[in-house]
């Protein structure tokens, strides 16, 4: 565990860096590949930048609508750093609605662009484990094991490093352009990731030991909130992609397509 | 009417079913979840106990303040966002003292002199507790990384909140003000 990265006088938290990082390298892959996608590196680039601005201030609102109080004797909290003042609900909100209201103006069709998305997304899931990893979150639950770590006043399960593992394998599936990759039809790029990563999240949340348990006993235990929204967005990608058909369905560039990816693509 | 599924559909719902069956297998006991016994400095885990003396030689529990929203503050006087929001945590503790909430400021004296944190104290005019670490005990204890940090406790002990480096008034407030809200406020110890 590294929460801080000490350079000198300088005292950086590494968990926020490590997703500032992963954000600045998720971005530039799906830049680079997003001509696979029928749209261009600028397009995804503003539509990032748009719904990142938007998400900041979308979760700094929620808190300020909450607590207006506490923002009005303390205008210059409207504006700190802290991260703890932003509300992951509005924020989510926040860049949703910015991102629809924006997509819309530019006339961006949206699983284009959710397949072009979806390299950044890879890569956020990693950098999210270091995080986690450098942070000593989403720890994992006791357990007496080999390769079991010591953290937070008992051996556990090393939670971090199984996330870590999941989020490079699905990287590694999901890498733009790999051999033998299916793309077409629009959306299915996307819905794969939504269900591996789903998947993933289901199947590992059982060995943690900060999960959020549903209020209601049953004969079983208690069930946990996160594998349970996991079923349900697994659920729903694969229907999708049931939805989508196979890979025989029109992809980005079939013959009858126009010369011009975005106009072949806006609708 | 005839129904033909084909191989996908079956594959689809079977990864379903599985999943299901995984999440009821690995449902957790009541309570099992990490949150709240072991002592540990995290958010969901319980504050570590801390015993040190203030400045004329009282010694001060966290124990003690057991059903109270407790602020848990490290400093020294060589650290400049230290500096920058003692007059915060000083304005929100004459705020909400009254609601019962308690602020407990520690000198991490292991690295700073005596002599200076006690004119820092002075300087700023700070009226809350303040217990000095000289063996760097809580600083251990608290797996300080980097100063100032906070801790934010329930009333049950449990920490809610950790934050390192400096904070403004609002996200000082915000903070306390979610603490009482879980625990109702209490009257000041």
């Amino acid at each position: 565990m590294m929460p801080i990265l000490q350079i000198g006088p300088l005292a950086i938290p590494l968990p926020g860096l490590l997703l500032l990082a992963g954000l600045w390298l998720g971005l530039e892959l799906a830049e680079r590949n997003a001509h696979r996608f029928g749209l261009q590196a600028s397009s995804l680039y503003n539509l990032t930048m748009v719904m990142l601005l938007a998400g900041v201030a979308g979760a700094r609102l929620e808190y300020a609508l909450r607590y207006p109080a506490e923002f009005a004797a303390s205008p210059a909290g409207l504006v700190s750093l802290d991260s703890g003042l932003l509300d992951p609900a509005g924020g989510l909100a926040g860049a949703l609605i910015a991102g629809l209201i924006y997509g819309s103006r530019k006339g961006l069709a949206w699983w284009p662009a959710l397949d072009a998305f979806t390299p950044l997304l890879t890569v956020m899931g990693v950098a999210l484990a270091l995080s986690h990893l450098a942070s000593g979150t989403a720890f994992g639950a006791p357990a007496d094991l080999p390769w079991s770590i010591s953290l937070w006043g008992a051996r556990r399960h090393p939670a971090q490093l199984y996330e870590l593992l999941a989020a490079a394998l699905i990287l590694a599936v999901m890498w733009p352009g790999r051999k033998g990759q299916i793309t077409s039809p629009p959306g299915r790029y996307f819905l794969t990731f939504v269900a591996l990563s789903a998947g993933a999240r289901l199947f590992l949340e059982a060995f943690r030991g900060d999960s959020q348990l549903l209020p209601l006993d049953l004969p079983v235990g208690s069930l946990r909130l996160a594998q349970l929204a996991a079923w349900l967005a697994l659920a729903a990608s694969l229907w999708g992609l049931f939805h989508l058909g196979g890979p025989e369905n029109k992809g980005y560039f079939d013959s009858d397509a126009t010369s011009e990816p975005e106009q072949h693509l806006n609708q | 009417m005839k129904f033909r599924f084909s191989n996908r559909v079956i594959i689809y719902i079977a990864i379903l079913i599985v999943a299901a069956l995984w999440i009821l297998a690995s449902a957790a006991a009541p309570g099992s979840t990490t949150i709240g016994r072991i002592p540990a400095p995290q958010a969901g885990f319980l504050a570590p106990e801390i015993s040190l003396p203030t400045a004329s030689g009282e010694i001060i529990r966290l124990s003690d303040l057991r059903g109270h929203p407790v602020l848990v503050n490290f400093w020294a006087s060589w650290c400049p966002p230290c500096r920058a929001e003692m007059p915060a945590i000083q304005q929100v503790y004459q705020s909400l003292q009254s609601h019962g909430v308690v602020v407990l400021s520690v000198n991490a004296a292991n690295q700073d002199d005596r002599a200076q944190a006690a004119e820092f104290i002075r300087s700023l005019g700070l009226k809350f507790p303040i217990v000095f670490d000289e063996a760097g005990q809580a600083s251990a204890a608290y797996a300080l990384h980097s100063l100032p940090s906070s801790f934010f406790i329930d009333s049950e002990g449990v920490i809610r909140d950790v934050v390192v480096g400096g904070m403004s008034e609002a996200a000082l407030s915000i903070r306390l003000h979610r603490l009482l809200g879980e625990t109702g406020g209490a009257a000041s110890p």
